[in-house]
């Protein structure tokens, strides 16, 4: 038995807290990188800003693309929706109301990281503090991922949970293709010169590179880390990964045939891909239509589970 | 080495008047004096770490906003010995047990009435009297399922019941938690001595509300009604739904099918609700037959009870006795329906509504608290030897007014606490909840919630008014 009002609160807290969280990651690792990269090449912090989605928000309230404005907007500004305090006050928020059906040490985690991230915002902007604050907020994030897989009978809110997570994480990495892997594959073959860095980039910024490292042999390629993003199911934050469990999830929650033709969706604009991308493009528009298609699954389980409608 | 003081003129919890400690508190008070104000300062800091880590908070109203507040709490615990506790236990008992047969002959015969012991016309004129609750029969007769007595103890030592809470007590939560915090400041002193546990509240709770199902349910369903994140006491009804395994629910959540049951709104569609533990005023759970323009509650509630399809507690009007006039009557209610002396006595209570009863309230208003009968959180009240002549001149208007809803008490010298205050340890009101469990049988919390008036000399204990609390030790001799 699960309310659908304790429903919706669920999968958003899942949703909020996942993107906490995959921000967080990418900020750090975009960070990282071009600490590693000489000046001139790829400075430019706007692509960051594309990565979370952020590009049309921040345009309306800023003139200037500078770090520091970029990455307070991602992750400090309270007035961003989709920044990590903002997340985490979403996240914690809708976890109030769904206190009786998770594990009390869910709730403790969850205030916990929300009394970190609220506590000095500047240290997540400033360059000398941003890693770690950014690396609290993740393992705090993980750390309640582990309270629910540990302590949590499997039942509706946890598979909500899941569902909840697996479409903001497919949402994520499919935001660092379109973006990042799609621009790589566009730039000039003779510009590559810090290509396995910034291919190096794209695996760090899902927390991919030691598992991609492990299932390769030998050096890093560009189409081979795009086939492993896309297509490894086995990998919990590649697309495929992400869509099979969510897949399971709604297999475990009713009305399963009301929702699963929107996973069916997802599962065949994967089929359409090609193993090996070379078009940036081509990447980019894919992306684009399987974000639509994570959209339309969105919409399916509100009907379903939270307004009725379906 | 921490010193502990006490008033002269006051009870102290802990302390006897010549400073040595009382029997129950020895432990206690030898563990403080050997502890260091340094140290006890440093376990409080910590209590208040938890406290905030564990989001352990209350909900405060300013400039109508709601803003979270972690819950106010003093690492210096309240003790009484385990014989008093059991005296209390009995009246206590005796008390609900009398009350919940008043609320029903109220609904019913109203033989109390015809008997002369209680006036009509204050029944009349009661606001929680609910003519549409009259000919209802909820199960075991008992209406006040979960109630809230609050007690002080005088300066000469004796407890009196202060007042009934018998709409939607609350506070039971932060006795639970209290005892979590306090066995970590003082584990020592919980493996020294037998302190009795306070944590099968919870169970007594779901036992209670199950035992209520409509007959022939023997799986039923609970169902905590929440008038939702914005009400003080929300933690609580989460906290609450939590240890018993209920669905938290407010009112958007509930439909009354054309079958006459209650049914919740769930990702498998509806599912039916057998029992509510409603924590919602009784004036807004139904706008069909209460407020209309109730968004909390849930159209056809009262046809879906009065049908006995679904228990509701506490009852709809089981707070017609949870009046601070009715307060004035309890003991007489006990002996009539008992046939047996109250064992715990009520505060010596003037009523307003009788002509020499107000005019001696209004003489002598600077030696009494005045309180309106009908608000809780202390609201209105008023203690006369702390008003100025205009605020005394202001409550007698209001008496003369609508004396109905005025009692007066004389003003007792609260019972205190040594209690951490700017590092320092000084004497500090108190008073005492203890929460009673009604079907058909009865259950008393094992102590209850300590409230503490933080501010010297102040006797208002309330959570929204700067009130503190601490845990309260049943201590085994």
């Amino acid at each position: 038995m699960l309310l659908s009002r304790v429903a919706d609160n669920l999968y958003w807290g899942a949703r909020y807290l996942e993107r906490a969280e995959d921000t967080a990651r990418v900020v750090r690792n975009f960070t990282e990188l071009l600490l590693d990269l000489p000046t001139g090449v790829a400075s430019s912090w706007e692509p960051l800003l594309a990565v979370a989605g952020s590009r049309q928000e921040y345009d309306e309230l800023h003139t200037s693309a500078k770090e520091n404005d970029i990455v307070r907007f991602l992750v400090a500004d309270p007035s961003n929706g989709g920044s990590v305090v903002s997340s985490v006050e979403a996240a914690r928020e809708n976890l109030r109301t769904t206190r009786e059906v998770l594990p009390r040490e869910a709730w403790q985690a969850i205030n916990d990281l929300y009394l970190f991230t609220s506590r000095d915002t500047e240290s997540g902007v400033d360059r000398r503090s941003r890693s770690r604050y950014l690396g609290r907020v993740m393992a705090d994030c993980q750390r309640l991922d582990g309270v629910l897989s540990g302590m949590m009978r499997r039942d509706q809110a946890y598979e909500l949970w899941r569902l909840g997570q697996m479409i903001e994480r497919a949402d994520m990495t499919t935001r660092v293709l379109g973006v990042r892997a799609a621009s790589l594959l566009s730039t000039p073959i003779d510009a590559h010169d810090y290509d396995e860095v910034q291919w190096m980039g794209v695996l760090k910024s899902v927390t991919a590179m030691q598992m991609y490292q492990r299932s390769r042999r030998g050096p890093i390629d560009g189409a081979s880390v795009i086939a492993f993003l896309l297509f490894d199911e086995t990998f919990p934050r590649s697309v495929a990964g992400c869509v099979h469990r969510m897949r399971a999830a709604l297999g475990r929650l009713p009305h399963p045939e009301l929702t699963l033709p929107a996973v069916d969706q997802l599962d065949d604009l994967l089929a359409t891909l090609p193993a090996e991308a070379t078009d940036g493009a081509a990447l980019d528009r894919a992306m684009d239509r399987v974000q639509m298609a994570l959209s339309d699954l969105n919409t399916r389980v509100y009907e379903t589970f939270v307004s009725g409608m379906a | 080495m921490a010193e502990l003081r006490t008033s002269a003129d006051l009870w102290d919890e802990l302390l006897a008047a010549d400073g040595t400690p009382r029997a129950a508190a020895a432990e206690l008070v030898q563990r403080l004096h050997g502890l260091g104000l340094a140290e006890l300062q440093q376990r409080q800091d910590l209590a208040e770490l938890d406290i905030v880590g564990m989001g352990i908070t209350f909900t405060m109203y300013s400039d109508g906003r709601g803003i979270d507040r972690a819950w106010p709490f003093d690492v210096i615990p309240r003790v009484i010995a385990a014989e008093e506790w059991r005296s209390i236990e009995r009246g206590l008992v005796q008390r609900l047990r009398a009350i919940n047969m008043f609320i029903d002959d109220v609904y019913h015969d109203q033989r109390i009435i015809r008997d002369g012991v209680f006036p009509a016309d204050l029944l009349e004129h009661s606001v929680n009297f609910r003519q549409e609750c009259v000919g209802a029969n909820p199960k075991f007769g008992v209406w006040a399922h979960i109630s809230g007595s609050d007690l002080v103890r005088d300066g000469d030592g004796t407890m009196y019941v202060l007042e009934d809470n018998l709409r939607v007590p609350s506070g039971v939560s932060y006795v639970l938690e209290n005892r979590a915090i306090s066995k970590r400041a003082f584990a020592d002193l919980f493996a020294k001595q037998s302190i009795l546990p306070v944590d099968a509240y919870t169970d007594e709770l779901n036992r209670m509300l199950s035992s209520l199902a409509p007959e022939g349910v023997s799986e039923p369903t609970i169902a905590v009604l929440t008038p939702g994140i914005y009400n003080s006491a929300y933690f609580e009804h989460s906290f609450l739904a939590q240890r018993i395994g209920a669905a938290l629910v407010e009112g958007i959540d509930l439909v009354v099918g054309d079958d006459e049951c209650v049914y919740m709104r769930t990702i498998d569609g509806l599912e039916r609700v057998h029992i509510i533990y409603r924590r919602v005023d009784d004036l807004f759970i139904d706008p069909e037959v209460f407020r209309e323009d109730s968004s909390l509650g849930v159209p056809g509630l009262m046809r879906a009870w009065r049908a006995g399809n679904v228990a509701i507690a506490n009852a709809p009007g089981a707070g017609v006795a949870d009046d601070k006039v009715v307060y004035a009557w309890v003991p007489d209610i006990i002996r009539y329906y008992l046939g047996e002396e109250p064992l715990l006595p009520n505060v010596p209570t003037y009523r307003c509504v009788y002509d020499d009863e107000r005019q001696y309230v209004i003489d002598h208003i600077e030696e009494l608290v005045v309180k309106p009968a009908n608000e809780s959180g202390g609201y209105g009240l008023l203690i006369g030897n702390r008003a100025s002549r205009s605020q005394l001149d202001d409550a007698i208007a209001r008496i003369e007014a609508d004396p109905r809803n005025w009692v007066a008490q004389p003003i007792l010298a609260l019972s205190t606490v040594p209690t951490l205050c700017d590092g320092q340890l000084e004497p500090r009101h108190v008073d005492l909840r203890p929460f009673i469990l009604s079907g058909e049988t009865n259950y008393v919390s094992a102590g209850g919630l300590t409230r503490v008036a933080l501010r010297r000399g102040s006797l208002v204990v309330n959570s929204s008014q700067g009130g503190g609390s601490k845990d309260t030790w049943i201590v085994e001799a």
